[in-house]
């Protein structure tokens, strides 16, 4: 075992321990905590190798290289090991639809990223949730409202101050659904109304009272 | 064949007929860009015309598309939104990112390479001077899809689809009747949620078809499927603007490699 330990940190110079504490200080900023103990003590990702298990508090930088080579391809083994260690905790909490790869989670600019941080997907269950939407379009007392989703929804012209919702007004809405979809008897896939549901609550931009 | 078929085009058979049963079924007249009338070249420049034709093939992107649009273009125009998990098609599961909530999410990492190929391949027909047809029977994007046909000197049909436009054609409207090169369907489906005819006919016809196939649509026989919303207004006009960009700069390629080699119609064949 004690063998196996300068083989395999033989790999790592002290510039390269640099380089990974900077990708692991980059990667602590970023939003996956689970990742935190495995950057504070790099070496336990080698836990079975590791003989000397000191807690990495910026001793591991100047303790690693007293047995370490110079060789190349350090990082490419950090993300191995990383995927490997990420994959394992994959295992033990379940399937979810933000961690598809590695690669993606770590690229702020993917599109499981993207989709992660939409608002579309933080706001969760469509349900009386209020958003803002704009009206695009009015058919005597329809008011076709555009609230950023797939689908507009179509809400009639309150009684008060009625005459002020027009094109381009902006306004404040309490979601029901976000597509109205029913499956009938006899039918192999839904019927869809391609619109969804909500409810007006009034204009946005009123003054709110200050507290 | 491409060759024959272009130069029965540069005969002058820009097919007129054609253009006016179309424009006669949607009960709407407007013209489009009148192409230079060429005259019956000498067969000594179809050498050249060959080679001309040939210059775009020899790069896999030639009119450049990928830079047309981004994954974050896409994305801001919530092409990645599908629709509930009950009006899944179940040919469409590969193109899907997963589920949230019910409703199903297309995966952007896919339709990126898909709407890059289909721009390329409608920029490819446009430069050789192909016909190209958008149908859409999708009510809320009629008229945007009518206007862009107009703006890129194509043709558009948004209006009830008659049983044999493209399959009895010669009978409909008269022989000699040139037929659309590419079919571009904006909406796979018709006002009943059932697959636009226009599909089946154009495989029959052997005519290629670049489709953007939602959630709830069956993306089998089109050529060029783009896995991609087609509900949203932001949407639609993504991709009408870039099949627009697209087919005019496929055309205005063609205008220039022509004076270049000096092969336009009004100059002498070298």
């Amino acid at each position: 075992m004690n063998q196996d330990v300068p083989s395999m940190h033989s790999a790592y110079t002290k510039a390269k321990m640099a380089a990974l504490y900077k990708v692991a200080c980059r990667w602590s900023s970023g939003t996956c905590v689970f990742r935190r103990p495995a950057l504070y003590s790099p070496r336990n990702l080698y836990s079975s190798d590791s003989s000397t298990p000191i807690e990495g508090q910026g001793e591991t930088e100047s303790q690693q290289p007293v047995a370490e080579k110079p060789k190349s391809g350090f990082a490419v083994a950090y993300e191995l090991h990383s995927d490997l260690r990420q994959q394992q905790q994959q295992q033990d909490s379940g399937p979810s639809p933000s961690r598809v790869s590695s690669t993606t989670t770590r690229d702020e600019t993917s599109f499981a990223s993207l989709l992660r941080h939409s608002p579309l997907v933080q706001m969760g269950p469509a349900k009386d949730k209020i958003v803002l939407g704009k009206i695009f379009h009015v058919v005597g007392d329809d008011l076709y409202i555009d609230f950023g989703a797939k689908f507009h929804c179509v809400c009639k012209r309150p009684s008060t101050d009625g005459d002020k919702y027009q094109r381009g007004t902006r306004v404040r809405l309490r979601l029901e659904d976000l597509e109205l979809t029913s499956r009938f008897l006899g039918a192999t896939t839904d019927t869809t109304l391609l619109e969804a549901e909500a409810h007006l609550l009034g204009l946005a931009g009123e003054a709110k009272p200050k507290a | 064949m491409a060759a024959g078929m272009l130069t029965k085009a540069i005969c002058g058979l820009r097919c007129p007929r054609f253009a006016a049963a179309a424009l006669s079924c949607s009960s709407q007249s407007y013209s489009t860009a009148a192409l230079p009338k060429a005259v019956l070249t000498p067969s000594d420049n179809t050498a050249d015309q060959n080679k001309l034709l040939n210059v775009p093939l020899s790069h896999p992107d030639f009119f450049r598309v990928s830079e047309l649009f981004s994954l974050k273009d896409l994305f801001d125009a919530r092409v990645h939104l599908g629709h509930k998990k009950g009006c899944r098609h179940r040919l469409m599961e590969p193109y899907l990112f997963g589920s949230r909530l019910d409703t199903d999410v297309i995966d952007l990492e896919q339709t990126v390479p898909h709407l890059q190929q289909a721009l390329n391949f409608t920029a490819h027909v446009a430069f050789r001077g192909g016909i190209i047809l958008f149908v859409s029977r999708y009510r809320q994007f009629g008229h945007l899809v009518e206007r862009t046909a107009r703006e890129c000197g194509e043709y558009a049909h948004t209006r009830y689809w008659q049983g044999g436009l493209l399959t009895n054609a010669t009978i409909q409207y008269g022989p000699g009747v040139r037929l659309p090169d590419l079919i571009i369907f904006l909406s796979t489906l018709n006002n009943v949620f059932q697959t636009h005819v226009a599909i089946r006919d154009a495989a029959k016809m052997n005519i290629p078809t670049v489709g953007v196939v939602d959630t709830n649509c069956n993306p089998s026989l089109i050529t060029y499927p783009v896995p991609a919303n087609d509900d949203t207004p932001a949407a639609m006009e993504l991709y009408c603007r870039l099949f627009k960009v697209t087919i005019n700069r496929a055309k205005d390629k063609r205008k220039q490699l022509e004076l270049l080699k000096g092969l336009g119609p009004s100059t002498t064949s070298s």
